[in-house]
């Protein structure tokens, strides 16, 4: 039986203008950023976190790029057109071949050839002071072909001279020993480093040959401007790219090492948006419920899910560029993040934004409105 | 003038059942009533007795499993797709038992949120929930996220979200159940002024009070406990069912001869037997006590007579029974 009541004294009515659908304004965006700010802290871990290793793999791109940056520096820096070997030899910067030093003038007399130096090239353990090293010693003619561009002090003059690079840490007046030989820093180069980080230390072609040959005269290579068109029986000429080539392939293991280990923090940056988007969905299964019931459909709490992850892997990617230009010079070896990393990591963390959110989807979609009128 | 004129609201029929727990549940069976424009209309009844299954089918949550919803003329179990979004949207607003405002969103932004989704622009939705949150006596706490504000202040937080769209149906699922009795008094008066013409409150509850200012009174369980008439003899063939999981019944039985095999049928279609029901021995006592739907069904094995009393005849007449001194019945019906 129906309860008789009185009609309330008040009455209340809404004048409500009709809804503009031509306007395409997305609501769930002002919601989702404002779910965003309310979770500031938990979204705040996952930035720091992703950010991190977003920097790693920064960095780790950094390596593989300093890896061929330095091989190409050194060779650049001989400012040779070619370079001759013996024929067979591998072609490696770092492990060129022996040969008489009578090579040069032969050379030098072939046609093509402008002007023919000999230069050696070998790593060899230093101590600096009381702290054994590596450095790569690379003899040559002063002011001639395999010298290079000084950023302090002068370059090298007589037997005992050395110009190194910054990361050996010695500068000009310095002292370092080679098998027994000791040299003196008298200028300083910047970026000229082989095998990942090991310094360069020019010297004249007398010292380097008494420290690998005993003070034979032999050489590494000859290296010319002008490119010969022939060249005498035994020999072989070498371009640049072909030096730099055969010299990286020997870090082949080393970078594919590091590729894998940034791929690997790319996953792992992926996991991290992932579990945070997955782990605020579940938080949210109940808003999810309620918005649907408001109106809105699983298409648009998917865009809410895939701004958010999309924000944070750019937020964290911002992070990442911050960290990783800060650190680069912390690591031994040389570390040249390569413009086109800033550029790929945010398209990067676009993907791992959207993938990440695929992680919620299903919470998305499945979400049923009924479930908001559960007490 | 012929034919009659339709009511505002009209559900005939009404009969949700789904699985839960492995059994087939139905918390609504043939339920029919009308409600007319600017009724507030108040669904009464315990706990499980229906109230917010009857609202998820109004607010066009939830399908029926059969009868019909007709709002305003609209069959509202059989919208689908944009259409049912529309119904959603637009007819009917819904008030929570659990507030369920955003916590991330101020009382504002959350009486924003449905015009937002509806894409109405941002500052006619900003000025739609000021004007709002000032109908319910908000406008102080715009600002407030649903963390910062009592119960009662998000609850007319929700009822003004309810009327972002001016629906002409507003439903309301225990709208007072966490709500002091300060807070429900406010909450009640709202309630009752928005019952004008052009919109129907509908407002389930468990507590009969609310009914003294409600237009109409839909009670989804009757007070079997309370009623009495003469015992019921009953005669039943093999096989013959007595009741089914999900009836509302007021008789306890007491079998007088033969056999009633006590039985649930999962939400599989497999039966799972629960008891064999002798001579001399009762069962379904506990639905009528609790005024609860029969939890299995009950079937004569073999021809069997019986005799159904009300609880109060059956309390008489076996005076020190009840549900502890009967384990022979194996499960509450």
């Amino acid at each position: 039986m129906p309860v008789e009541h009185r009609a309330p004294e008040t009455t209340v009515s809404y004048a409500f203008e009709p809804v503009d659908t031509t306007r395409r304004t997305v609501g769930i965006l002002g919601i989702t950023l404002q779910d965003l700010r309310f979770r500031a802290r938990q979204f705040l871990i996952a930035v720091i976190g992703a950010g991190l290793v977003f920097a790693m793999g920064l960095l780790l791109s950094g390596m593989v790029a300093g890896l061929g940056n330095e091989i190409a520096q050194t060779v650049g820096a001989a400012r040779a057109d070619s370079w001759v070997l013996s024929t067979g030899a591998s072609g490696r910067v770092d492990a060129l071949s022996t040969m008489p030093s009578s090579t040069v003038s032969a050379v030098a007399r072939e046609p093509g050839v402008v002007r023919a130096q000999p230069i050696i090239v070998v790593p060899e353990a230093t101590r600096v002071g009381t702290v054994t090293d590596s450095v790569v010693l690379i003899g040559g003619r002063s002011e001639g072909l395999g010298t290079t561009v000084l950023t302090a002090g002068r370059g090298v003059r007589g037997n005992g001279d050395a110009v190194v690079d910054a990361r050996l840490g010695l500068g000009v007046g310095g002292h370092f020993t080679v098998a027994g030989l000791t040299f003196r820093v008298v200028g300083t180069v910047a970026g000229k480093t082989l095998l990942g980080g090991q310094p360069d230390a020019y010297v004249t072609l007398h010292d380097a040959q008494a420290v690998l040959y005993g003070g034979r005269p032999l050489i590494g290579a000859v290296i010319t401007s002008g490119t010969p068109r022939r060249l005498p029986p035994g020999l072989s000429a070498y371009s640049n790219q072909q030096i730099e080539t055969a010299s990286l392939d020997q870090m082949a293991p080393v970078v594919s090492s590091i590729s894998n280990s940034r791929a690997f923090m790319w996953v792992i940056a992926v996991f991290i948006v992932a579990a945070l988007v997955y782990v605020t969905a579940l938080e949210r299964t109940r808003d999810f419920a309620v918005l649907k019931a408001l109106g809105a459909s699983s298409a648009m709490l998917f865009a809410g899910l895939v701004v958010q992850a999309v924000l944070v892997s750019l937020a964290a990617a911002a992070m990442a560029a911050l960290i990783a230009n800060l650190m680069k010079g912390l690591f031994a070896q040389p570390v040249d993040i390569p413009t086109s990393a800033f550029v790929v990591l945010p398209v990067t963390a676009l993907v791992v934004g959207i993938i990440a959110s695929l992680a919620a989807l299903r919470r998305a979609v499945s979400a049923d409105p009924a479930i908001a009128f559960a007490g | 003038m012929t034919g009659h004129v339709r009511a505002e609201l009209e559900v005939r029929d009404l009969t949700v059942e789904f699985p839960s727990g492995g059994y087939v549940v139905r918390p609504l069976s043939g339920l029919s009533f009308n409600a007319d424009d600017g009724e507030l209309v108040v669904v009464l009844g315990p706990s499980g007795c229906g109230k917010t299954t009857l609202l998820s089918c109004l607010a066009g949550l939830l399908t029926p499993t059969s009868g019909s919803i007709s709002f305003r003329h609209n069959d509202v179990g059989n919208l689908t797709g944009p259409a049912l979004g529309e119904y959603r949207r637009y007819t009917v607003g819904v008030v929570f038992q659990a507030f369920n405002l955003i916590r991330s969103l101020s009382a504002r932004a959350n009486v924003m949120a449905p015009l937002r989704l509806a894409r109405l622009p941002y500052k006619a939705a900003a000025q739609r929930a000021d004007d709002l949150l000032e109908v319910v006596g908000l406008s102080d706490r715009a600002g407030h996220r649903p963390g910062q504000l009592s119960g009662g202040q998000q609850q007319r937080v929700a009822i003004a979200r309810a009327l972002a769209h001016d629906p002409p149906l507003v439903v309301a699922d225990e709208p007072t159940a966490h709500l002091d009795y300060i807070q429900v008094e406010g909450v009640l008066r709202l309630l009752r002024q928005l019952s004008v013409p052009g919109r129907m409150v509908l407002v389930s509850t468990h507590d009969d009070r609310i009914t003294n200012i409600a237009d109409r009174v839909i009670e989804l369980a009757p007070h079997f406990a309370a009623a009495d008439r003469a015992p019921e003899e009953v005669s039943l063939a093999d096989g013959e069912i007595l009741f089914e999981q999900g009836d509302r019944g007021d008789l306890v039985y007491l079998v007088n001869e033969g056999e009633v095999e006590i039985y649930r049928v999962r939400a599989d279609g497999a039966e799972e037997g629960l008891a064999v029901i002798g001579v001399g021995n009762y069962f379904g006592e506990l639905g009528p006590i609790l005024n609860l739907p029969r939890s299995a069904y009950a079937r004569a094995k073999g021809a069997c007579r019986l005799t159904g009393y009300t609880v109060r005849a059956f309390r008489q007449r076996f005076p020190g029974t009840g549900v502890a001194a009967n384990p022979a019945a194996g499960s509450p019906l």
